[in-house]
C-alpha cells in the first residue's frame, strides 16, 4: 500500500514536470510587432512612410525651440508668454546660451529621430517583394525628401553634422561631424532622387493631399541652391515650380492661413494636423502643439503667447500693406474667424501674437492643435525666383515675380504695396530681403535668411544699439558675437558620446 | 555532540583492531520530539564505541543489534540535542529528544532546505520576527535598517510604502527595475521582485543570503541577494495560542526645510529681476501680506495603526496559523492614505506516516490615494507672498512669477485617485519520504494579483497654468499571473563521522500580466458613483490593453558534506533558461563551492580554552542578474504614429507605425563571481559572538541603457552587456550578551564598509552619465571610479570685483557676483570641460550599535544607525529654470557686494553659471540616529491569568527619534537607481513616529 502511494506520486511528478515542451522558452513580446516581423508588407511600408510624417509635429521637430531658433534668435520675435515662463528661451534671443542649453539637445534630438525613421523606410522598403513597385519607389521618395528637408535645416543652424544616411550598427555609433558641403550635396541628391519619382500634386488623390509631391522637391531644391549661393540652379528649379502650373498665389494672402486654406494652390509642402482626441490609444493623435505654443494667452484662446511678433518686425511693413494685420494681432483684436476679440493679458508685456498660427476652437484641449505647418509656399518660391535672377543680374525679371507676389498682397487697394520698378540689382536686392520679410513674417524662415545674406550680424549689431524712450538700451543683454553666432553650439552632450570624434563650434 | 565524535573515532580504531563480533541481540525503540511528541524520522541512532548504526523510520522507529544490553545509544537529529542513552537492560526504549536552543545549533533557513548554523558555509544573516516588529511599517523591508550587516536600506516615508534596499553596493545599474539593484525575495519558495503586502507580524525569520555561495542556488536572478521569507506556522500537538498584537502611532515630520518667508522672498526676487535685467517683480517690498507657509499647507501629523489576530497550533497530524491584520498609515503629506487588509492561514496536515502535504495562502487588499507627485517639490518652491485661498475662495495664483502651481489647489483638485489591489499568493506543497533517507517535495506556488486604480481630476481654474478645462478620468485595471512549480528531491544521511546532504532539483516558472488603461472626459457629474469611464463622453475616449510575458526553466542541485563536524564542504549548481534572452544566450549555469572549517573542534584549540566557537568560512560563487526591460532584444514597433493627409475639412488620420528604438539581440544576464570569507567566534561561553566577513563581487556583463549619441536616433537607449564593477568590503556583527543577577542585557555592533570601483565600461567607453536634473545630467561613472559619482563644476568662491572678473578664467557670460569655476583643464576659459567628480551617492561605511536590557518584565532597547561618507546632490535648489520659486535661507547669505560672500552668489534666475550642477549643491549627507527607542512591559504571568491572558505586553516606541546630518534637505535618505542616486529633487520625507503597542497572548 506505501509502495503503490510513493510509486504513484513519483510517476506522476515525473510525467508531468516532463510534460513541459522545448520551446516553453519561446515568447515574443505582446501586443506588438517588432524588427522581427516588421517590413515585411505593402501596409507596413505605408504605416513606416506615415510615421516619418507624424514626426514633423513633433514638439523638438517643429514646436518649442524651433521657434526660438527660427524666430526668437532672429529679429522678428520676441519671447511672448509672461516675463517668467520659460525664460530659458531669452538666452536665445539674447545669444547667452551655452552648449548645454536645452534648446540645442531638443532639436537636435528631434531632427535625428525624424532622419533615424526616414533612415528605416529608405533602407528597408526597397527589400518588401510583395507590394506594388510604383508605390514602393514613391514611399522611399517621400521618405528622402523628408530626410532632406530635415538635414537642411540642421546644417543651416549646426554646420558640419554627422551625415548618418542608415540606420546606425553599434560598432557604428561614433560618428564625425561632416563638412557642410558633404551635407549640401546629399541634401540635393536626395530632393534630386525624389524630384525624379515623386507625382505632381494634381496627381495625388484627394485623401493623399499632404504627401511629398514633385513641386516640393523642386521648391526645396530652389532653396537649397539659393542658400549655397548656386543661383543658376535655384533659378532652374524655382521655375521648374513655376513652369508646372500646378500652382499659383492664392487671391486672398490672409486666408492662406486659416483652416480653409490648408493645401491651397500656393502650398507646396505643409505638415498636416487636426484634432481628434483619441485613435488607437493614442490622446490628440493628429495634433501638434504648435497651435497651443503661439496661441492667445488668455481669454478667449487659452494658448500660451510664445513667439511675440517684435517691434521691430512691425517696422519693416511698408505703409497699409495688409500683411502686416494678417500675421501679427493682439488686444482689441478680432479673431481671424471673426467670433471673438482678443482681451488684455494684465501679465503680459506688449501682448501679440502669431495670427499665422492661429486655430479655431476645436475637440480636445488647447495641446490638440489642429493647424497645418507651412513649410514651403508659392510666393516664397516666387521670392527665390527673383532673388535668383537679381543676384545673376536679371533685375528686370526679377522685377515680375517680386511684384506678382505684392499684387496679391495688395489685394484690391491699389494705393499700398506699389509695383517695384528698380532696375539695378545692388539696389533691388535689399527689396527682396524685404519683401520676404513682410511676405514670410512669422513662418519661421527669418533667422535662415539672415544667415543665408549674412545680414545677421549686420541686424544684431543695430539691435545692439536701440535704446527705449527713457534711454536704456532696448537688448541690454544682446551678446551676440559674430564670430561664434552664425552657427549654434553641438549639444555638449553628444559631443561626450561621441567618442571623442565631435568637435564644438568655434567659439564656444 | 563533538565529545560523541571523539568517542566515535575512539571506537572505529578500537574496532578496526579487533573486531570480534559475537552474540548479537536487538534493541529496538522509538524516538519521538520532547516536545510535541511527534515521531522524529531519520534521526540516527549509533551504538557507543561501535560502528554500528541506525537511522529512524517512519513512525520513528528503529531497531539495531548490540553485542549487550549494557551497550550505550548516541542518538543526534539536525536540530536537537544529541543524546547518550545506556540500554540498561531494555529491549525496548522510548526516546526523546528535545530541540536545541544553543545559538550554534540554531536552524538557518538556506535556499531549497534548512541548515544547523554551524554548518553553514555562506553568508548568510538571519533577522527574527521580534526585530521586525519593533519597528511598525506598512513593510517589513523598512524594519530591516540596521539589522543587517552588509544590507543597505533607504527608507521611504511614503504611506504604505517599502524601503530600497541594496546588499554589499550595487553590481548592477539597475536601469530598468524600480527598486534599483535591489534583492530578490524568496516568500516560502516564491520568488518575487515585489513581496509587497507582506506583514512583519507574518513573518517568522528573514534571512538574508549574501555570498556567491549561498545565493548561486538562485541563479540567474541571484545577484543582488536573495531575501528569504519564512512565514509563521503551527506546531504539532500545540495548544492553540491567541494573539492580539495592536499599535497605534502618529508621526511627523522630523526636520523641514528653512525656507524665506514673503518678505525675504520678494527682496530676494526684485534683486533677481535687477541681476538679470527684468522689470521688478514687486514695487513695495513693504506692502506684502502675510502670505503662506506652503509646508504648513501639505504637511500633518498623521497616524497609522495595526491591528492583528492570529491563532496557531496543532493536532498530531496537523497544524495551522490563520492570522488575520488590518493595516492603516496616513502619510505626513495630505492625502497620502494607504490601508491593508490580509489574511493568512499555512496548515500541515500529515496524510501517512511518510507523506505530509501543506499550503501557505495569503490573501491581502490594499489601497492607496497618493498626492500630487510633484506637491513636495511644488510646496518648496510656490511663491510664499501668495494667500493659498482668499476668504472669498480665490485660490492663490502662485504662477505669477514661477510655474509652481499652487500646492492647496493640487490637494483640492488633484487628489481624487485610488489605486487598489488584490493579490492572492502561496502555495501547496507535498513531502514523501521515499525512504527516511530520501525526501521528495513538490511545491506549486502561485502569485495571483488584481489591480486597479482611477485618477479623476474635475474642470477646475485656479489660474492659466492650473487648470483643467474638462473633467477627465484615467482608469486602470491588470492582473498579474506567475506560477513556480518545483520538484526537490532532498537527501540526509549519516556514516560514522560522515554526514551527507543533497538537493536535486527542478523549476518552471511562468509569469504573465496584462492591463488595460483607459480616459474619458467631459464626465456628466463628479460624485464617486459616476467615477466611471462611461459617465465620460465618446470624444477624447482612449483605451490601452499592454501585455507581458516571461518564463524560467531552472535546474538546482546541491552536496553537503561534513566530516567529523569539523570539515565542511558544500558545491551548488543551477542552470537556468530565461524566456527573456535570445536563443544564443539563453541557458547560463551558475556553480558555487564553498567549505568551512570548525576549529574550535581540533584539540588544538580547545586546549587554549578561549573559543567556544571559532569558524573560518570560504565560499565562491557565480550567480545572475537578469532584471531588464525583456522587449530589449526586439526593436519594437511603435504604432500610433499618425499622419495627416487630405483637406481640411475632409482631412483623415492616416495610421503609422514604425520602429522608434534600437534592439541588442545578443542580451545575456550580468554575472557576479562572489567570494567570500568569513570568521565567526564565541568566547567566554558564547556571552560574546563575534563574525566577520570579507567580500569581494566582481560583476561581468553588467547591462548598462548607455546614452548613445541622440544622432543615431533611438527614442531611447539601449541595454548592451557592456561594464564591470566590483564591491568590496568588510561587514562585522559583534554580541554580548549576559546577565546580572535578575537583569538580562545585550549590546551588539553591526556594520559594513563599501568600496564600489567600475572596473570597465566596455570597449571605447570612457564614462557613462546619468542623473537628470534642471542643469543637465549630473553624475557620471568612469573606470576606476563609482558608480554614479556627481560630475559637475568646482566652485572656488564669488568674482568679487571687475579685477576678479579678469583675473580668473571664465566663459564669458559671467558677471561680478556670480560663482567662479574653478578651471580644471587649465586652459585659462570655464568650459564643460572643467566638470570633475565633487562627490558620491554611495555610503563608504554603515554601522549600527544596538543595547537593551530586561529586568523583572521591563524591557528597553534602543538601535542606533548611521550611514557614513555619502553626499546628496539639493538638486531642488538648483531647479530655477522658470520664474522665481521661493529660496531656501541659504540664498540670504548671497554677495550683494564686495567682501560679502565668498560661496553664495548673487541671486539670479536658472542657468549659467549659478544653477549648474556644482558643489554648490552637493551636501554632506552622513547622518547618524535613534534608529528605535522601545521600552515595554510585560504583566506578569499572574496579573495577567487574572485576566484571562498567557500573557500581555505594552510597549511604547519612537521611531527615527532624532537623526543627526548636516543635510538640509527633508531626510538625507534619497535613493534612486545605481546612476542616478542621491538627487533630491523633493524626496518625500521619511518621517519621526511614536507608537504604543498592546499584545496580548491567550
Amino acid at each position: 500500500m506505501k509502495n503503490i502511494a510513493k510509486l504513484s506520486i513519483i510517476c506522476f511528478l515525473v510525467i508531468v514536470s516532463s510534460s513541459c515542451r522545448h520551446d516553453f522558452l519561446d515568447i515574443k513580446p505582446r501586443g506588438q510587432l517588432t524588427s522581427e516581423n516588421f517590413f515585411e508588407t505593402e501596409e507596413h511600408a505605408i504605416w513606416a512612410t506615415n510615421a516619418v510624417y507624424q514626426h514633423l509635429r513633433d514638439w523638438d521637430v517643429h514646436v518649442f525651440y524651433f521657434l526660438g531658433l527660427t524666430d526668437m534668435a532672429s529679429d522678428d520675435a520676441y519671447k511672448g508668454s509672461e516675463p517668467g515662463d520659460a525664460v530659458q528661451l531669452n538666452d536665445l534671443i539674447n545669444y547667452t546660451f551655452d552648449p548645454n542649453h536645452p534648446a540645442f539637445i531638443s532639436i537636435w534630438r528631434g531632427y535625428y529621430r525624424g532622419i533615424y525613421r526616414a533612415n528605416l523606410a529608405i533602407k528597408n522598403i526597397p527589400d518588401i517583394d510583395d507590394m506594388d513597385p510604383d508605390l514602393r519607389d514613391r514611399l522611399v521618395a517621400e521618405c528622402k525628401l523628408i530626410r532632406a528637408y530635415f538635414y537642411f535645416n540642421i546644417v543651416r543652424w549646426f554646420g558640419d553634422v554627422p551625415l548618418i544616411l542608415e540606420p546606425l550598427d553599434p560598432d557604428e555609433y561614433f560618428q564625425a561631424r561632416i563638412p557642410e558641403s558633404e551635407v549640401y550635396e546629399q541634401i540635393i541628391q536626395d530632393l534630386k532622387d525624389a524630384e525624379a519619382v515623386l507625382p505632381l500634386k494634381s496627381r495625388y488623390g484627394a485623401n493623399d493631399i499632404g504627401r511629398a509631391t514633385k513641386g516640393a522637391a523642386q521648391g526645396l531644391l530652389a532653396k537649397v541652391y539659393l542658400t549655397i549661393g548656386d543661383w543658376m540652379n535655384a533659378e532652374q528649379y524655382a521655375r521648374a515650380v513655376v513652369n508646372s502650373g500646378e500652382y499659383n498665389l492664392w487671391p486672398r494672402y490672409n486666408e492662406i492661413f486659416l483652416p480653409s486654406g490648408e493645401h491651397n494652390s500656393e502650398s507646396l509642402w505643409e505638415v498636416g494636423a487636426m484634432a481628434v482626441l483619441s485613435a488607437a490609444g493614442v490622446n490628440n493623435p493628429g495634433s501638434s502643439a504648435y497651435n497651443q505654443v503661439q496661441g492667445v494667452r488668455g481669454i478667449p484662446n487659452l494658448g500660451w503667447g510664445f513667439n511675440q511678433p517684435s517691434d521691430e518686425l512691425i517696422a519693416n511693413y511698408e505703409p497699409g500693406d495688409p500683411r502686416r494685420g494678417a500675421t501679427i494681432m493682439g488686444p482689441g483684436d478680432v479673431l481671424p474667424d471673426g467670433s471673438a476679440v482678443i482681451q488684455n493679458n494684465p501679465n503680459m508685456v506688449n501682448e501679440r501674437y502669431n495670427r499665422k498660427a492661429w486655430v479655431p476652437p476645436h475637440v480636445g484641449f488647447q495641446e490638440n492643435g489642429p493647424g497645418n505647418i507651412r513649410l514651403l509656399r508659392y510666393a516664397d518660391v516666387l521670392l527665390i525666383l527673383a532673388e535668383a535672377l537679381n543676384e545673376q543680374g536679371n533685375a528686370g525679371e526679377a522685377l515680375t515675380y517680386i511684384n506678382m507676389v505684392r499684387e496679391r498682397a495688395r489685394g484690391s487697394n491699389n494705393f499700398i504695396l506699389r509695383d517695384l520698378t528698380e532696375m539695378n540689382p545692388s539696389e533691388l536686392r535689399p527689396m527682396i530681403w524685404r519683401e520676404r520679410r513682410s511676405e514670410l513674417g512669422m513662418e519661421h524662415h527669418r533667422w535662415f535668411d539672415l544667415k543665408r545674406t549674412d545680414q545677421l550680424r549686420i541686424i544684431m549689431e543695430e539691435l545692439k544699439t536701440l535704446v527705449r524712450p527713457n534711454g536704456q538700451p532696448k537688448f541690454p543683454n544682446l551678446q551676440f558675437d559674430e564670430s561664434k553666432h552664425y552657427r549654434f553650439p553641438i549639444p555638449q552632450q553628444e559631443i561626450d558620446l561621441s567618442g571623442g570624434l565631435m568637435t564644438q563650434n568655434p567659439g564656444y | 555532540m563533538t565529545k560523541t565524535l571523539q568517542r566515535i573515532c575512539f571506537l572505529i580504531a578500537l574496532c578496526a583492531s579487533g573486531a570480534l563480533l559475537q552474540a548479537q541481540v536487538t534493541v529496538s525503540g522509538q524516538l519521538i520530539d520532547a516536545q510535541d511528541s511527534l515521531p522524529l524520522i531519520g534521526a540516527n541512532v549509533m551504538v557507543k564505541n561501535s560502528t554500528t548504526g541506525t537511522l529512524t523510520d517512519f513512525d520513528g522507529k528503529f531497531s539495531l543489534e548490540v553485542r549487550n544490553l549494557d551497550a550505550t545509544l548516541i542518538i543526534s537529529y539536525i536540530g536537537y540535542n544529541a543524546q547518550e542513552v545506556p540500554i540498561a537492560g531494555r529491549s525496548f526504549l522510548n526516546l526523546s529528544l528535545s530541540q536545541a536552543s544553543n545559538q550554534l545549533d540554531e536552524i538557518v533557513v538556506v535556499g531549497f532546505g534548512t541548515q544547523r548554523k554551524s554548518d553553514v558555509t555562506g553568508s548568510v544573516s538571519s533577522v527574527k520576527s521580534e526585530d521586525l516588529r519593533k519597528i511598525p511599517t506598512a513593510d517589513f523591508t523598512q524594519a530591516l535598517q540596521g539589522k543587517v550587516a552588509g544590507l543597505e536600506v533607504i527608507g521611504s516615508g511614503v504611506a504604505g510604502g517599502s524601503g530600497q534596499l541594496q546588499l554589499r553596493g550595487p553590481g548592477t545599474f539597475g536601469l530598468d527595475v524600480g527598486n534599483g539593484a535591489g534583492p530578490i525575495y524568496v516568500v516560502d519558495g516564491l520568488m518575487l521582485d515585489d513581496p509587497g503586502n507582506l506583514s512583519a507580524n507574518e513573518i517568522e525569520s528573514v534571512e538574508v543570503l549574501k555570498d556567491g555561495a549561498a545565493v548561486a542556488i538562485y541563479g540567474s536572478r541571484g545577484a543582488n541577494g536573495v531575501v528569504l521569507i519564512t512565514t509563521k506556522r503551527g506546531m504539532n500537538s500545540e495548544k492553540t495560542t491567541f494573539n492580539l498584537n495592536t499599535n497605534f502611532g502618529m508621526q511627523s515630520v522630523a526636520q523641514r526645510i528653512d525656507l524665506v518667508g514673503p518678505r525675504d522672498y520678494a527682496i530676494l526676487a526684485n534683486e533677481a529681476a535687477m541681476n538679470q535685467g527684468l522689470p521688478l517683480l514687486f514695487s513695495d517690498i513693504d506692502d506684502i501680506g502675510e502670505g503662506t507657509d506652503w509646508q504648513d499647507v501639505i504637511f500633518r501629523e498623521a497616524p497609522m495603526y495595526t491591528v492583528n489576530l492570529s491563532a496557531r497550533g496543532g493536532t498530531d497530524r496537523y497544524t495551522y496559523y490563520i492570522s488575520g491584520e488590518a493595516f492603516r498609515q496616513d502619510g505626513i503629506v495630505q492625502a497620502d492614505n494607504y490601508e491593508r487588509y490580509t489574511l493568512r492561514i499555512n496548515n500541515d496536515y500529515k496524510l501517512t506516516s511518510f507523506m505530509k502535504i501543506g499550503h501557505n495562502l495569503a490573501f491581502n487588499y490594499d489601497s492607496r490615494q497618493s498626492p500630487p507627485g510633484n506637491i513636495i517639490f511644488n510646496a518648496y518652491g510656490a511663491d510664499p507672498t501668495v494667500t493659498a485661498r482668499d476668504e472669498n475662495g480665490v485660490w492663490g495664483n502662485t504662477s505669477m512669477r514661477s510655474n509652481v502651481g499652487n500646492p492647496l489647489a493640487q490637494l483640492e483638485f488633484n487628489t481624487n485617485n485610488r489605486n487598489r489591489r488584490f493579490r492572492a499568493l502561496g502555495n501547496v506543497y507535498g513531502e514523501v519520504f521515499v525512504t527516511p533517507d530520501i525526501m521528495v517535495r513538490s511545491s506549486m506556488a502561485f502569485d495571483w494579483q488584481n489591480f486597479q486604480s482611477y485618477s479623476f481630476t474635475p474642470e477646475f481654474f485656479v489660474t492659466p497654468q492650473q487648470q483643467n478645462e474638462e473633467s477627465s478620468i484615467f482608469f486602470s485595471n491588470g492582473n498579474f499571473s506567475d506560477w513556480q512549480w518545483e520538484t526537490t528531491v532532498n537527501y540526509n544521511k549519516a556514516i560514522g563521522r560522515h554526514r551527507f546532504g543533497g538537493v536535486l532539483g527542478y523549476l518552471s516558472q511562468s509569469q504573465e500580466s496584462q492591463s488595460i488603461f483607459a480616459s474619458r472626459f467631459g464626465l456628466i457629474g463628479t460624485t464617486d458613483e459616476l467615477l466611471f469611464l462611461t459617465a465620460g463622453t465618446e470624444d477624447g475616449a482612449s483605451g490601452q490593453n499592454l501585455g507581458q510575458f516571461f518564463r524560467y526553466i531552472s535546474y538546482v542541485g546541491r552536496v553537503n558534506y561534513t566530516f567529523d563536524d569539523k570539515y565542511i564542504l558544500s558545491a551548488s549548481f543551477r542552470r537556468d533558461g530565461s524566456s527573456k534572452f535570445g536563443r544564443n544566450n539563453r541557458f547560463g549555469n551558475f556553480p558555487a563551492i564553498s567549505g568551512a572549517w570548525r576549529l574550535s573542534e581540533e584539540d588544538f584549540m580547545r586546549n587554549l580554552n578561549i573559543f567556544d566557537n571559532f569558524k573560518i568560512r570560504a565560499g565562491y560563487g557565480v550567480t545572475g542578474n537578469d532584471r531588464i526591460d525583456y522587449r530589449s532584444i526586439f526593436a519594437v514597433v511603435n504604432n500610433g504614429l499618425f499622419a495627416v493627409f487630405g483637406r481640411n475639412p475632409s482631412d483623415m488620420l492616416n495610421f503609422g507605425a514604425t520602429i522608434t528604438g534600437v534592439a541588442n539581440p545578443f542580451l545575456q544576464w550580468e554575472e557576479t563571481r562572489s567570494t567570500n570569507i568569513g570568521l565567526e567566534m564565541g568566547y567566554l561561553n558564547n556571552r560574546l559572538i563575534m563574525e566577520l566577513d570579507f567580500y569581494i563581487n566582481r560583476t561581468d556583463n553588467v547591462l548598462v541603457r548607455v546614452p548613445i549619441p541622440a544622432y543615431v536616433g533611438s527614442s531611447q537607449d539601449p541595454n548592451l552587456n557592456a561594464a564591470n564593477i566590483e564591491n568590496r568590503g568588510i561587514e562585522w556583527n559583534i554580541n554580548w550578551r549576559d546577565k546580572i543577577g535578575k537583569v538580562f542585557y545585550s549590546v551588539g555592533a553591526i556594520g559594513t564598509t563599501l568600496r564600489n570601483r567600475v572596473i570597465s565600461l566596455g570597449d571605447n567607453k570612457e564614462e557613462i552619465l546619468g542623473g537628470g536634473t534642471s542643469a543637465g545630467l549630473a553624475t557620471r561613472t568612469v573606470v576606476d571610479g563609482e558608480i554614479g559619482a556627481f560630475w559637475g563644476y568646482q566652485t572656488i568662491g564669488v568674482y568679487q570685483n571687475e579685477g576678479d572678473l579678469a583675473n580668473f578664467p571664465n566663459i564669458g557670460n559671467v558677471q561680478v557676483g556670480d560663482l567662479i569655476f574653478a578651471d580644471i583643464d587649465g586652459d585659462g576659459i570655464i568650459t564643460p570641460e572643467d566638470r570633475t567628480f565633487i562627490g558620491s551617492p554611495l555610503p563608504r561605511l554603515m554601522y549600527g550599535f544596538n543595547a537593551s536590557i530586561e529586568y523583572a518584565g521591563f524591557d528597553m532597547s534602543i538601535d542606533f544607525y548611521g550611514v557614513w561618507g555619502t553626499q546628496i546632490l539639493n538638486a531642488k535648489k538648483m531647479a530655477r529654470f522658470f520664474g522665481v520659486p521661493n529660496f531656501e535661507t541659504s540664498f540670504l547669505d548671497r554677495w550683494t557686494g564686495e567682501g560679502t560672500s565668498d560661496t553664495e552668489p548673487r541671486v539670479t534666475n536658472g542657468g549659467y553659471p549659478n544653477f549648474e550642477v556644482s558643489d554648490r549643491f552637493i551636501e554632506d549627507a552622513s547622518y547618524f540616529r535613534v534608529r528605535s527607542f522601545v521600552i515595554g512591559y510585560n504583566l506578569s504571568r499572574v496579573l495577567s491569568d487574572k485576566v484571562g491572558l498567557d500573557n500581555l505586553r505594552i510597549a511604547f516606541s519612537l521611531i527615527n527619534p532624532i537623526t543627526w546630518t548636516p543635510y538640509t534637505g527633508y531626510s538625507p535618505e534619497i535613493g534612486g537607481s545605481p546612476i542616478a542616486r542621491g538627487i533630491d529633487g523633493g524626496a518625500y520625507p521619511v518621517p519621526r513616529t511614536w507608537t504604543v503597542g498592546v499584545n496580548a497572548t491567550f
